[in-house]
């Protein structure tokens, strides 16, 4: 027999906490998609695609009703184009990314991932063909997503990739000056990149993946703040210690969720589970933001001196809770801090709470990076290759994943607002220090070497 | 096997379950099943027995009421035939009906209505109505078995169309969503 405390707070968390199942993303092996014939391999990565996820909406649709935790969006993630395309020009891919984002209206998908290359050590043909053509294909399309890795702790730092990057964030963001540089909100540079995230824009299919996978983002913000304003309520005094097992003990519950449905799902699709993915991704709404939890814990803002500690209990946390939850979790697993898709940490960096450099600083102990920033328009394409691998040191030094999703929006200056629209949300403009300057230590380019596996202070 | 199902109701207060326990030990019979419940002030429990053989429900009943009466305790006493149980046999799906908002006279008539319509068993049902219209201080949980041959989606939608109509936020979610979050 349930008790009556377990159905009502479980009724409370979804209903006042936003508690949803954040993506069920399936990912669709395209490595035998490969071919250099163009309209071969479109044929083929639209068969593959529409075969297999045909059914992935009404399937997830049917499942969230039946457990009443909405499913809110369901995505594909493909393997990386640049070796399923290796052979085509840049030209050639942008008409794959056209294929990829007909296939995902086709199937009711809002994005597709994996317009992706690895390039931690060096760039093959189908590498540079890729990157190439990202801004375009991004311009182009709707809900085709783009990644690179940059950067490995094994490898080191391409800083070669690292250079092209920030020309291709400028190209892409030009190209979409009508939209604030929308094309950017789409286009994530890693170090360390996960091979099974279902969360965009990161999401691609591993080369080590079977043929298809279902994995699970969850997410829940509301849920943990909820939990410790609940908790203060009642004792006032609980010390960050008791904090900390109250968040870890709610993100076990809620990576449980993400379990109960992308198990359900992968059973009846027929297609393997893979991981859950535990991540507290905030949306543009009230109620749903990781910002309002650090303020929960007593800070007067993100930004403010203490925010890396309290970022570094939360995230440490949430990955306790979560891995008690599950035998199976992967992807970033974490918390996210995308400026513009939080209302609270957008509002932050408009108080003046938050800098990008005390963002580039708490990077270090969350599970992304400089995320859904939007800079300065005039920020030159090294400045932005810089702020790359400032990021990406982060992520390589501490075995760790980061990632930049940067957005110099066309024509407007620091202090402005840049609205993306949906859930990539708005933010005020955040000023970058010498943002046209010279940067000749960047211009150096070459591979910053892989850091030393011992030694570690 | 001799068995009788009996209920005992009465005003709560210390010591009821251990009068009827003493009163069934001294008959012989031996308790296979009990579930017992406050409401309020008030005791009601729920005991499955099996009798020695020759032994009657209308005696066991005769016996429990003058040990039990004495004490303000009210007793029901039935033949219990294990066979009479619905469900018993055809598999099911355990899902759970909440529903919450404004009290009114009728709720549970209404919304139980429906649920038998669809030949569905309630399997446990807890109900609190403050009164008033604040939805938290009205609440009807009901566990249920959805036979597998009922239609799960006509039954949401009758079941929702219904509380739409009582004004009443309703949830119907299968069970293993509650065991998942909060147990290990």
């Amino acid at each position: 027999m349930l008790t009556d405390r377990e159905i009502i707070s479980t009724l409370e968390m979804l209903k006042n906490e936003n508690l949803d199942v954040r993506t069920v993303t399936l990912g669709v092996n395209l490595l035998d998609c490969a071919g250099a014939e163009l309209n071969h391999v479109r044929r083929r990565i639209a068969e593959r695609v529409m075969g297999l996820a045909g059914r992935l909406v009404p399937v997830c649709e049917r499942i969230g009703q039946k457990y009443g935790i909405p499913v809110v969006n369901k995505r594909i993630a493909v393997s990386p184009i640049a070796v399923v395309g290796a052979a085509l020009s840049p030209a050639d891919l942008v008409e794959v990314a056209r294929t990829l984002d007909a296939a995902a209206r086709e199937v009711h998908v809002d994005f597709i991932g994996g317009f992706s290359a690895l390039v931690e050590k060096g760039m093959a043909r189908g590498d540079r063909s890729l990157i190439a053509a990202i801004p375009e294909a991004l311009a182009a399309t709707e809900r085709v997503c783009a990644s690179v890795n940059v950067a490995s702790t094994r490898a080191g730092i391409n800083i070669d990739a690292v250079l092209l990057l920030g020309q291709t964030i400028k190209r892409a963001a030009e190209l979409t000056a009508d939209r604030d540089g929308a094309a950017c909100t789409k286009l994530c540079v890693f170090a360390n990149i996960p091979e099974d995230i279902p969360f965009m824009a990161g999401a691609y299919l591993g080369i080590g993946e079977a043929d298809a996978v279902i994995n699970v983002g969850v997410s829940g913000p509301g849920v943990v703040k909820k939990a410790i304003d609940r908790a203060l309520a009642t004792r006032p005094g609980l010390d960050l210690g008791s904090l900390s097992e109250l968040i870890k003990k709610t993100a076990y519950k809620v990576t449980r969720v993400g379990e109960l449905i992308g198990r359900e799902v992968a059973e009846q699709l027929g297609i393997p589970f893979g991981v859950v993915d535990l991540s507290l991704a905030p949306t543009p709404n009230v109620g749903d933001s990781v910002g309002e939890i650090f303020q929960s814990l007593g800070l007067l803002a993100i930004g403010v001196p203490g925010t890396t500690a309290a970022l570094a209990l939360l995230n440490d946390a949430v990955k306790k809770g979560g891995a008690f939850a599950s035998s199976r979790v992967g992807g970033l697993s974490g918390a996210f801090i995308p400026v513009s898709e939080d209302l609270n940490i957008s509002e932050a960096v408009r108080n003046g709470y938050l800098c990008l450099e005390k963002l580039e600083a708490i990077t270090s102990v969350c599970s992304v990076g400089l995320d859904m920033v939007a800079i300065p328009g005039d920020t030159s394409a090294e400045t932005i290759s810089a702020i790359i691998a400032d990021e990406m040191a982060i992520g390589v030094i501490n075995s760790k994943t980061t990632a930049t999703r940067l957005i110099p929006v066309p024509g407007k200056a620091a202090g402005d607002q840049a609205f993306f629209g949906g859930l990539m949300g708005h933010s005020a403009i955040i000023p970058v220090n010498n943002a046209g300057g010279d940067n000749p230590f960047i211009r150096r380019g070459g591979l910053i070497p892989a850091p030393i596996h011992s030694l570690k202070n | 096997m001799n068995k009788a199902i009996l209920s005992i109701l009465g005003r709560d207060r210390p010591g009821i379950v251990a009068a009827v326990a003493r009163a069934l030990f001294e008959q012989s019979c031996n308790i296979e099943n009990v579930s017992q419940t406050m409401l309020q002030n008030e005791f009601a429990g729920i005991f499955i027995v099996s009798m020695p053989p020759g032994v009657t429900a209308g005696d066991l009943h005769r016996g429990l009421c003058e040990r039990l009466a004495p004490l303000g305790l009210h007793v029901h006493t039935k033949p219990c035939e294990i066979a009479e149980y619905p469900c018993a046999t055809a598999p099911c799906e355990p899902f759970v009906i909440t529903t919450r908002g404004p009290d009114r006279k009728g709720l549970v008539a209404d919304i139980s209505e429906v649920i038998a319509r669809h030949g569905v068993n309630i399997t446990n049902l807890q109900a609190v109505f403050k009164g008033g219209d604040a939805p938290v201080d009205n609440i009807m949980i009901y566990e249920v078995d959805v036979p597998a041959a009922v239609d799960q989606q006509a039954l949401a939608r009758d079941l929702r169309a219904r509380a739409e109509a009582l004004r009443l936020e309703i949830n119907i979610q299968h069970r293993n969503i509650f065991e998942t979050l909060h147990r290990i």
